[in-house]
């Protein structure tokens, strides 16, 4: 499934991974994403489920909203909205969970590339498989799947990862057992 | 509406096999000697230690009927599924110095969840049986007053995603059960047309108003008339269109019409709405338990929208009495996310709202009917069951008086096979 050129994909995930590094220096679990659109990087976001005390404001949600937001503030119809997520691609520094791999699916995206997986709560493989969408579809609606690919430079993804668990997750009930598993709040 | 017909159902972490038609595995065994007992049992923990198996009891003790002397059947270790003759070399290593003669048997695979399983299982091979509490209240059974306030939680639902849409929607409320208040309540806000009027303006309240005094009082003084007339609304529509319930139709937001006045969001599904208010009211209650990272790095993006701005403003005016009374009633106490929450929805919630509820750390999840088509709590995903996840929760079902015979209810005979 080679989509991408190869240098082409380290450079967005590149863009992903500093999305991460803010994440870090913000004491947030490190990881980043960005959308393209042709090419062109229309949306990024990182995680801050400490931030905003929602465990669900995952990076992929951060930048999904960004592009909600605008496209909306554009007075785009509901409709065109999904006509753009139809050709827009994902780059995430891990891959995505199975809330953010539903929502992805929902959103209708394109495709997804992540570096490092997620064996705790994977949704693109690991733990569940959402990208291939779904087959229980009443009326023939739905159950979009997503063309996927991971490790894409994967071990920086990690890095970040342990960096983190090293200073500890600053938001963890106290007291906190000193963090040893690698894993997404 | 009497409670009494309202019956609670945990809709367990596995499916549920009936009694006789248990998953089973095979493994070798042998007779072995009273004397070697202990010592061959020490020496198989070691080499072969039945991890997955901790329910089935490693030696079985038989009474014959012709000698006095108990038998005793030992586990050596998982015999493969198709390969009779393919011991493991430690364990062949034993049958000669012990005088075993193994043979292979079955032990059932999981352990039983409840009594009739169990001893089904014991015909087989013994087994051990805790009665399934797992420390989360109810999935024991409920007392009475737990199913009252249970029911009158749910019918908050109801009475949410009924009344005041033009379409049926999705409802979650989530509840802090040590205190019996709800600490947020909300609808799909996926379509434009399914927030009414007064939604809107629902969404410029302060917490104070919305959660703590009009649902409270929701709570006490609903007439049983009006939450009747609800779930009559609800039933009716159960054979009609669904298809604006955001979890059970989460591909088909952009077949709407177009309405650029009203907010709407593909993903905002009751659920990731009632989690972003109860944190925005963890956020407002205790301002500064995250200390300075906060401020310093907060990112403009969807928080800083004119309506969430507006919403900040209109809530900045109550902070100061909110603290006040946080610190005099030692039950306000900051939560980590919404450990020890509950959330009644009216429909079981699609793989990304359950996982949301997996992040945000809710204790129980209360649902009145199933999602076929995009379930995550049992009827396509079974997300309690995930053993890899970090936080689980337990799930229940209520059933609502009136509707068994219901189109939607196809599956549930899957659900209620039940301890
Ligand atoms: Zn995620
Ligand atoms: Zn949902």
């Amino acid at each position: 499934m080679a989509l991408v050129k190869e240098e082409d994909s380290h450079k967005y995930m590149g863009f992903a991974l500093q999305q991460a590094k803010l994440a870090l220096e913000a004491l947030e679990v490190p990881v980043g994403c960005v959308i393209l659109e042709e090419g062109n990087v229309i949306a990024s976001g990182r995680n801050r489920t400490n931030v905003t005390r929602n465990a669900t404001r995952h990076a992929e949600m951060e930048a999904i909203d960004e592009l909600v937001e605008q496209w909306r503030k554009d007075r785009l119809s509901p409709s065109q909205i999904a006509e753009k997520f139809s050709k827009c691609v994902l780059y995430v520094t891990c891959e995505p969970c199975i809330m953010c791999a539903s929502a992805l699916s929902f959103l209708g995206i394109k495709e997804v590339y992540y570096g490092c997986g997620n064996d705790k709560f994977g949704g693109c493989g690991s733990i569940l498989s959402l990208h291939f969408g779904s087959s229980q579809t009443e009326q023939g609606q739905g159950g979009k799947g997503y063309k996927c690919r991971g490790g894409i430079m994967a071990e920086e993804a990690v890095s970040l990862f342990k960096c983190f668990y090293e200073q500890g997750n600053p938001n963890a009930p106290k007291p906190h057992r000193p963090v040893v598993q690698r894993e997404r709040s | 509406m009497d409670s009494d017909a309202w019956e609670i159902i945990h809709i367990p972490d596995k499916p549920t096999f009936s009694p006789e038609h248990q998953p089973t595995l095979k493994v070798y065994a042998s007779v072995i000697k009273p004397n070697f007992a202990n010592t061959i049992v020490r020496h198989l923990c070691k080499i072969a230690s039945l991890e997955d198996l901790r329910h089935v009891k490693r030696v079985r003790k038989k009474i014959l009927p012709d000698h006095g002397e108990p038998q005793l059947t030992v586990i050596l270790c998982l015999a493969p599924e198709d390969n009779d003759d393919d011991m493991p070399p430690d364990i062949q290593k034993l049958v000669d110095p012990y005088e075993l003669s193994p043979f292979i048997t079955e032990v059932c695979k999981y352990a039983a969840v409840s009594k009739e399983e169990w001893e089904e299982q014991c015909k087989l091979w013994p087994t051990s049986f805790h009665p399934p509490t797992y420390n989360i209240d109810g999935i024991g059974g409920f007392s009475e007053e737990d199913t009252q306030s249970i029911c009158k939680f749910m019918r908050v639902a109801i009475d949410l995603a009924v009344c005041g849409h033009k379409t049926i929607v999705n409802a979650a409320v989530i509840v802090d059960p040590s205190v019996k208040r709800i600490i947020a309540s909300e609808t799909d806000q996926v379509y434009p047309s399914s927030a009414s009027g007064d939604m809107t303006s629902a969404e410029t309240k302060s917490f104070k108003e919305r959660g703590e005094s009009d649902h409270c009082q929701s709570i006490d003084t609903v007439t049983d008339a009006s939450s009747e007339m609800c779930l009559n609304g609800i039933l009716e529509n159960l054979n009609s269109s669904l298809s604006t319930v955001a979890c059970l139709n989460p591909w088909q937001w952009s077949l709407q019409s177009h309405d650029d006045e009203s907010k709407w969001h593909p993903l905002k599904h009751a659920s990731m709405v009632a989690i972003e208010s109860s944190s925005a009211r963890d956020r407002y209650l205790f301002p500064n338990s995250t200390d300075s990272f906060i401020n310093n790095h907060s990112q403009p993006s969807d928080a800083d929208c004119p309506a969430k701005k507006q919403k900040t403003n209109s809530h900045c005016a109550d902070v100061h009495n909110d603290n006040k009374e946080a610190l005099r009633d030692p039950l306000i106490e900051k939560p980590y996310l919404c450990t020890g929450y509950d959330i009644f929805l009216v429909w079981e919630p699609c793989t990304m709202c359950a996982m949301a509820l997996v992040h945000q750390r809710i204790k129980r999840i209360f649902y009145a009917f199933p999602n076929p088509t995009a379930g995550g709590l049992g009827s396509v995903h079974r997300l309690q069951g995930e053993k890899s996840l970090n936080h689980h929760y337990a799930v229940f079902r209520i059933l609502l008086p009136g509707v068994a015979h219901n189109a939607l209810h196809q599956d549930l005979k899957c659900v209620t096979a039940e301890s």
